[in-house]
């Protein structure tokens, strides 16, 4: 009686362990999807198998902490999933090491794509993921804060000198009128001075990656530019240990009265400060240039390893419809027939959608990360005042150079 | 035969002796001299690593580091021993409170600092401020002149208890006739502690010396969960540097030519430091 009881227990408990784990049939999409659209991500699903009875979806959320080591130890293993949601910027270096499949014919209607998150995507004349979410900063700025400076928050600035202007007539009784980063992972600098350099017309390094350019006259006035809001007293006296988060803090408090800064900030300063009037503008750029932006977002890779890539197609054309795509975004699609659509018709939104055809991709380089760490300790040298802005910048030149051997 | 048995009994302590402990520094030896494909590169990455100044800015900053906590910690250290050593109402309770900060995770301790420096949000600026003593709040993690001496500041503040402690327990172990003795001779309070006191504690101070040079050596939790190295590298000191090279950019190679030379050197002090110091025929 005791032995029938354990072996009952026994045959539940592997029962139950087999209804929990993932097991991968054919006609199954395992698909990594991360957290913050997990719902939507359910939806679409669901609609999916509704039409196509024979495939299964199976949807594993993942989250954005160590969501770059976890995809790469998936992909070298060959345990991965069939699709999986990567930020743009890590396609290159998977296609590279061969370990994602193309899909040149996956994508349906690629002249609807913008076209700088297509070539993000694409290595040696291949596309290796689909983008399905783009993303740029724009400044959020508070109404209030303009309206008591004597400044027209309807018509907020257009030029680096109008930002200037304004950021000095901000600043007073305790506000610095434009937050800048110098502090906190390297990339949160990066995006916001590395489009600054673009709209002067330079560049960290060059288009075919063998020359360092970071000293060039146009980026140092443009590292300059963006450090004089520190070293003018526009910034937070904290700046140099300020990153984008600090920054939304330090807007919702009313300390900084604008900042750089993606549409996804919006949401968590009027959950957690109601009564901020909250603009939003295009980066200004020099007077008779264009403005730029780093564009950031996410694609749908699938690894080389997948178990059933034939159906993974298939799910990703549903996925990448126009409704579909403009209804899963978390941001902005990338498809411009799904901007179109209602949900992105919000005013508040209107300056980071212009922002959209000016984003570029960073360069994809091997010594990259090393790169960005030389030139985000050059431009702390400069908020310290170590060094002048043309000093600080030959130096990371020199440094940088040696990086791209 | 005998020697045999021996041999036989020690080798199993022997083995994981080797796999823990000599297996991976001849590994970090042989991935200094080749490259990420496993060729040989002879001294390649010791020149590739040696090449950005940043390597000899982490060197003198690691020097400060040690040279600044050691010294502040033993100076806290034997102080703080030496008052608890007197008889007061409460001693034992002082001395429970005096060992929180030893036993305070470091990087919970880390973290917290971190937030009591930050120039808007900070405690430290706060109360500076609104007590009057300074004027507008100091960016102490930002500017180059107080950020290691606050870093400084809190591997002290984390580590002197433990001085305190191993001091107190040789004070508690020297014989009070000494004292008497010394007494009917006319010695006053400091003569004591010139004479009796600090030479009975040297073998102490000595060897809890030397263990805080190699913690003070291998000491990345604090600075890492604070200024993670920066600002401009003001802060980076050689294994953070290591670190960084091996875990963000992924060059195990130049990371284990760095780790090598650092062992080097570390060896070196180690061993100059018994020679000088702790070899010393003494009073004790």
């Amino acid at each position: 009686m005791k032995s029938l009881k354990l072996v009952c227990f026994f045959a539940l408990s592997v029962l139950s362990s087999v209804a929990t784990t993932t097991i991968a049939r054919a006609g199954d999409v395992v698909w990594w999807a991360p957290n913050w659209g997990e719902e939507r991500a359910r939806t679409l699903a669901q609609k999916f198998m509704a039409a196509n009875p024979g495939t299964t979806v199976k949807i594993e959320i993942t989250v954005s902490n160590g969501l770059p080591e976890r995809v790469l130890t998936a992909l070298r293993s060959g345990t991965g999933p069939d699709i999986i949601e990567v930020q743009h910027g890590w396609v290159n270096g998977y296609a590279q090491s061969g370990l994602i499949l193309p899909l040149d014919d996956t994508i349906q209607d690629k002249q609807d794509y913008v076209p700088a998150a297509i070539d993000y995507v694409g290595w040696n004349g291949k596309l290796w993921a689909i983008p399905y979410r783009i993303e740029t900063h724009g400044i959020i700025y508070n109404k209030d804060h303009f309206r008591e400076a004597g400044l027209d928050p309807g018509k907020p600035p257009k030029t680096w000198d109008e930002l200037t202007t304004a950021a000095k007539a901000l600043t007073k009784n305790g506000r610095y009128g434009f937050g800048i980063t110098g502090g906190g992972e390297v990339g949160n600098t990066l995006f916001r001075s590395l489009p600054f350099i673009w709209m002067n017309g330079g560049d960290i390094i060059t288009a075919d990656m063998t020359k360092a350019v970071v000293n060039s006259p146009e980026a140092v006035k443009a590292v300059e530019f963006y450090t004089n809001f520190y070293k003018q007293g526009l910034s937070p006296k904290s700046t140099l240990e300020n990153d984008g988060l600090a920054l939304r803090r330090l807007f919702i408090a009313g300390t900084v009265s604008a900042y750089q800064s993606g549409q996804f900030d919006l949401p968590a300063i009027q959950k957690e400060n109601p009564n901020v009037k909250l603009g939003a503008m295009t980066i200004p750029a020099p007077a008779g240039k264009q403005t730029a932006a780093v564009l950031g977002g996410w694609s749908y890779v699938v690894p080389k390893s997948a178990k059933n890539p034939e159906e993974a197609r298939k799910f990703l054309q549903f996925l990448n419809t126009t409704e579909n795509q403009g209804y899963y975004t978390d941001t902005f699609p990338a498809r411009m027939s799904s901007i179109k659509l209602p949900r992105f018709d919000d005013p508040m939104l209107k300056p980071f959608a212009e922002m959209l055809p000016y984003g570029r991709p960073v360069p994809v380089h091997k010594n990259w990360v090393k790169i960005v760490q030389a030139y985000f300790d050059g431009i702390q040298r400069i908020l310290l005042g170590d060094q002048t802005a043309k000093e600080s910048m030959d130096q990371a030149n020199e440094e940088i150079q040696a990086l791209l051997k | 035969m005998k020697s045999n048995a021996g041999l036989a009994f020690v080798l199993p302590a022997l083995i994981v002796l080797f796999m823990l402990v000599a297996y991976p520094v001849t590994y970090t030896g042989w991935l200094s001299v080749t490259n990420d494909q496993g060729q040989f590169t002879g001294l390649q990455n010791f020149a590739d690593v040696l090449r950005p100044r940043v390597t000899m800015q982490a060197l003198w900053n690691t020097l400060w580091w040690v040279i600044g906590s050691v010294f502040f910690q033993v100076l806290l250290g034997v102080a703080a021993a030496l008052l608890l050593n007197q008889n007061f109402v409460g001693r034992a309770l002082v001395r429970s409170v005096t060992l929180i900060p030893w036993v305070i995770p470091s990087i919970v301790a880390a973290t917290t600092w971190a937030w009591m420096f930050h120039t808007e949000f900070g405690i430290i600026n706060y109360m500076l401020t609104s007590a009057g003593a300074l004027d507008e709040p100091v960016g102490w993690l930002t500017r180059s002149s107080t950020v290691m001496p606050a870093m400084i500041g809190i591997n002290v503040w984390k580590l002197f208890p433990f001085v305190a402690i191993m001091v107190l327990a040789a004070l508690q172990s020297i014989p009070q006739e000494l004292y008497e003795a010394a007494r009917i001779d006319g010695a006053n309070y400091w003569d004591e502690v010139r004479h009796i006191t600090l030479p009975q504690i040297r073998p102490v101070i000595m060897a809890v010396t030397l263990l805080l040079v190699i913690w003070a050596l291998n000491a990345i939790t604090i600075i890492y969960a604070v200024t993670r190295g920066g600002p401009a590298n003001r802060t980076l000191i050689t294994p953070i540097q290591i670190f960084r090279l091996a875990f963000e950019n992924v060059e195990f190679n130049q990371a284990a030519a760095l780790s090598v030379m650092f062992f080097a050197t570390v060896m070196l002090i180690v061993l100059v430091y018994i020679k000088t110091f702790a070899d010393q025929p003494g009073e004790s």
